[in-house]
């Protein structure tokens, strides 16, 4: 049976209604347009779709609007200009970018081996794996900046880590606030329960007689890692690495609370483009930028790995 | 049909629930200033820096007035004054900014409305020497008007750990103190960009509250690079930086005073202390003094409680209030009043450094407008960046 928009037929009365159009098949396209939407799915729809167009693509959409407004304007009716962008590339905002980047695939790297033991005993060996579950959930339950601030109290001189060893074998620890390494530590520590679960998710859909087949026919413990774990498991390890890296490039507590803002990252710029400066069109363009940075990278590694195929294990 | 019957009790459903969504907020936050009600007698909005959106200040009056008061913390002067430019007059009943931005930008600008002067004036009278009436930052530019209430304010240079540098060698050199080649890795940055950028002014060499000249504008730029390759921390907390001081990471921080150091003298590290320089180059001064003006927001429908609050908060027991609010210490103009001065403890005094307040602010140009400040601020973020 066809679908209805198709069965319909074209001498539908509402299709008379249309504007006259020498083009066939765009006059057809316009009709089935129209019948679409007197489908009640799609009439239901509508309120949906308002919220998500009004709440998600409208924010985004302004963003990108401000972006070429006059640098410091706060309106939208004025003449459209490039100088935003101009000005990005013109005062060396690109090393933010690269800093960004840069910590968001060093972190997604190391939240993958890190990760993939603790994932794989989660999901396989684990007796009480809810305890542990627990024990990683609960964090989330604190705001990120106390336990960020957590870190400053446990690594700061004269701190618990530095006053412990002072006082138990009067070792003096150098310094471990205020730098890259210690940014890239808070980053892992935050950011870990989102690489963690996908990827834990991820090994718990490798089904058992997969992995006994590949051992029955001689396979290696690499051999059985390499060729059936990892590729079964990469629905969730590729979901964890996007989580992870999105939420890395958009950080600014890490690196200024812990990092003591030894590294400036791009969203820590885009804050002082909207506050101190008050320039919203150079804010907008540098978020703009990060947007389509995020989606270049996202899309780009979705269609190479074809996630869909992975997820639906066509 | 049947299914379509169902699909629009569904739908009625969703769009009753989204309904309830909406109004959600308005009923859960009723404080919100979006969710402003029509009976302004017993609703105010205020528009203020941290301290005065202490539960110590507001919940007294909420209940005297039988009001409901919903406070928004300021998170820097231009952003409050580009909310009122944009629509939120409509909102905020009061308004509390820095000096200069009452009488330059807002009244001119018609954002604040003139205050009573028969119902506000005998309040100068008893304020501090140097806050009496006419007090130029409370007025108009022709001085007819008064534009605000003056309340909290402090000198705002550097801080230093006093055991590590005496006071009077900090006071002596300067903002050059952080140019010292010994210096290098034991200072931090309290990154308060607005501040820092007047402060390297100075460290330049040159006054802040005038237009720059092409070279000016290249030594601030060498300073700017200076300063953050050779500081150990940056931050825009203040309290961090006061335990980075405590703790022996730092020796000094780069911009900060009352404001940033009063609460770790308060918890008894009187070796914390905000330094004003002896001399600068501001008319012979080198540092900076803000000064808090609350103003009445030209609001069509102003809530008729907008002057009370003001006066409620001149009152002694809320001015020490107003003082010693959560997050910040400061002096206030109301010290003024012996009885307001025997609020304070010898403890509390000590906080605010009472002890040296009247020679600080001798020493201390007034905040003001910097005209060079968005050039100056894409430099200081620059070598912020690259450093």
């Amino acid at each position: 049976m066809n679908m209805p928009s198709k069965s319909y037929p074209v001498t539908d009365s509402s299709a008379e209604r249309l504007p006259e159009t020498k083009d066939p098949a765009l006059k057809l396209r316009a009709r089935k347009t129209l019948l679409w939407f007197k489908q009640p799915g799609a009439l239901l729809s509508l309120p949906a779709l308002f919220i998500f167009v009004a709440g998600f693509i409208g924010p985004l959409g302004l963003v990108v609007i401000y972006s070429f407004m006059p640098e410091r304007s706060f309106a939208f009716n004025q003449l459209p200009t490039l100088e935003n962008f101009v000005t990005i590339f013109q005062e060396g905002y690109y090393i933010s970018y690269a800093w960004s980047v840069w910590l968001a695939l060093l972190s997604t790297l190391i939240l993958i081996v890190i990760c993939w033991p603790v994932a794989y005993g989660l999901s396989r060996i684990f007796r009480r794996s809810m305890i542990l579950t627990l024990l990683l959930v609960l964090p989330l339950f604190v705001s990120e900046n106390v336990r960020l601030f957590g870190w400053v109290l446990t690594l700061l001189n004269h701190g618990i880590l530095d006053g412990t060893t002072r006082t138990l074998f009067g070792w003096e620890l150098p310094d471990m606030l205020y730098n890259a390494p210690v940014t890239v530590l808070g980053m892992v520590y935050v950011y870990l329960p989102f690489m963690l679960f996908p990827m834990s998710l991820g090994i718990s859909m490798v089904p058992d007689s997969c992995r006994e087949a590949a051992f029955d026919m001689g396979a290696t413990r690499w051999q059985v890692f390499k060729e059936v774990e990892l590729p079964l498991a990469m629905p969730g390890i590729m979901i964890g690495c996007l989580l992870s890296f999105v939420l890395v490039l958009g950080s600014i507590s890490e690196a200024k609370i812990l990092g003591g803002q030894s590294i400036i990252m791009i969203s820590h710029d885009i804050e002082t483009a909207f506050t101190y400066a008050q320039n919203w069109p150079l804010g907008s363009a540098l978020s703009t930028l990060l947007i389509l940075l995020t989606a270049v990278l996202v899309i780009g590694l979705l269609s190479r790995l074809n996630l869909d195929n992975l997820l639906s294990r066509k | 049909m049947s299914k379509l019957k169902t699909n629009r009790r569904n739908f009625l459903k969703g769009m009753g629930m989204a309904a309830g969504a909406a109004a959600a907020p308005a009923a859960l936050w009723p404080n919100m200033g979006w969710a402003a009600s029509k009976d302004r007698a017993r609703e105010l909005n205020i528009l203020v820096w941290e301290g005065y959106n202490s539960p110590n200040v507001l919940d007294p009056f909420r209940r005297s007035f039988d009001t409901r008061v919903s406070a928004q913390n300021v998170i820097s002067d231009p952003d409050a004054v580009n909310k009122l430019r944009a629509g939120e007059n409509k909102v905020w009943d009061l308004v509390n900014l820095n000096n200069p931005w009452a009488r330059e930008i807002l009244y001119p600008e018609g954002l604040i409305k003139p205050l009573d002067q028969e119902r506000f004036r005998p309040y100068f009278d008893q304020m501090l020497e140097e806050f009496r009436w006419p007090y130029k930052w409370a007025m108009s530019l022709d001085q007819k008007e008064l534009l605000g209430m003056t309340q909290r304010f402090g000198p705002l240079s550097f801080v230093v750990n006093t055991d590590k540098i005496s006071r009077s060698m900090a006071e002596d050199q300067g903002f050059n103190l952080f140019m010292d080649p010994s210096m290098k890795g034991r200072y931090g940055m309290l990154t308060w960009a607005n501040w820092n950028i007047y402060h390297m002014c100075i460290t330049a060499g040159f006054t802040p509250f005038k237009e720059h000249t092409e070279a000016e504008f290249t030594e601030f730029e060498r300073v700017a690079r200076y300063l953050f390759k050779n500081a150990k921390v940056l931050s825009d907390d203040h309290l961090m930086m006061n335990q980075a001081l405590i703790t022996g990471g730092i020796d000094a921080y780069f911009t900060g005073g009352t404001y940033s150091c009063s609460i770790a003298r308060m918890d008894g590290f009187s070796n914390v202390r905000g330094i004003t320089p002896k001399s600068g180059p501001i008319d012979g001064k080198g540092g900076i003094v803000w000064i808090e003006v609350t103003s009445v927001v030209n609001n069509p429908e102003l809530s008729p409680r907008a002057e009370d609050f003001l006066e409620y908060v001149q009152r002694p027991d809320v001015s020490r209030q107003v003082a010693f609010a959560e997050g910040s210490h400061n002096p206030v103009t109301q010290l003024g009043m012996k009885e307001v001065r025997d609020a304070f403890t010898k403890q509390e005094l000590d906080a605010i450094q009472y002890d040296s307040l009247e020679w600080e602010l001798e020493h201390c140009a007034d905040y003001d407008v910097n005209p060079d400040y968005d050039r100056m601020l894409e430099i200081y973020t620059r070598a912020r960046r690259e450093a």
